[in-house]
């Protein structure tokens, strides 16, 4: 096991061109992530996601996109300081890989750069980014996606 | 504890040869640099500088033994790293299956249109 960055791999019975869209939109990303995300999905852009705190401010972080080839690879940057250019060692390095298994994708995540930065960000950056996870978040949000991409 | 032990600790398991020694001692139950030299394919003396630096962070914990110092794994400390990590991997678990769902909802939304 590699402690220095974090893998996942999980099949999705859509199609990679859709999946890409989720994985890199901002309207899609505040689905599955980030309540607030300013950003284009292309290579260089820098943006912002918000993640909504008690009494009703908002904790922006940085995040810059690396590279966005659809319909099969994302990836970006994110947590670095203001001011400072995404770089190795200032942030965390997220990349989306996806593949078409049949009619199905399979999405590879690695997430890197715990290493570089030490712990006790990894673990400032995942308390605040993930006030919410799990089904009792997402599960209420669902027909209204289900609504909007019908539309 | 303060969060820059926390830092310490995060690079200390953050190198290969660290966790492999790491490994080793568990297997083992203790071990000395020379013994650790003799298993993994690095230099005595810097299987020492890497148990100086797990023995800083408390992850190992060395006891004179002859002309040596023998090391045991802290296991409480070990399981309080692997914690932590594990934390940010669930957070991951968690994303990657709201991408999955939105994306098999789209998926079928579109196909029931078609």
């Amino acid at each position: 096991m590699e402690y220095a960055s974090i893998e996942r791999e999980i099949r999705i019975e859509a199609a990679p061109a859709v999946v890409f869209e989720v994985v890199s939109s901002p309207e899609h990303l505040k689905q599955w992530w980030a309540d607030e995300a300013e950003f284009a999905p292309v290579a260089g852009d820098s943006g912002r996601i918000g993640f909504h705190q008690d009494g009703g401010a908002v904790a922006w972080e940085r995040f810059t996109v690396v590279d966005a080839q659809p319909p099969r690879l994302f990836s970006f940057r994110w947590t670095h300081a203001d001011g400072e250019e995404a770089a190795p060692g200032n942030s965390f390095l997220v990349v989306f890989e996806l593949e078409p298994e049949g009619a199905g994708t399979i999405l590879r995540m690695t997430e890197t750069g715990f290493r570089e930065r030490g712990w006790s960000e990894a673990v400032a950056a995942q308390h605040h980014a993930d006030h919410v996870s799990g089904w009792d978040f997402f599960l209420p949000r669902l027909p209204a996606v289900a609504e909007k991409a019908a539309r | 504890m303060s969060v820059l032990v926390d830092d310490d600790l995060w690079s200390a398991v953050g190198d290969p040869t660290r966790r492999r020694m790491i490994d080793r001692l568990l297997a083992d139950g203790s071990g000395t640099a020379t013994s650790l030299a003799e298993q993994i394919p690095v230099t005595r003396q810097a299987i020492a500088k890497h148990l100086a630096v797990l023995d800083r962070v408390g992850l190992v914990h060395g006891a004179a033994a002859g002309r040596e110092r023998r090391y045991r794994v802290d296991e409480a400390r070990l399981a309080r790293a692997v914690a932590q990590l594990n934390a940010v991997g669930d957070a991951w678990d968690s994303r990657m299956e709201r991408i999955k769902r939105i994306a098999e909802t789209i998926q079928q939304t579109t196909e029931t249109k078609e």
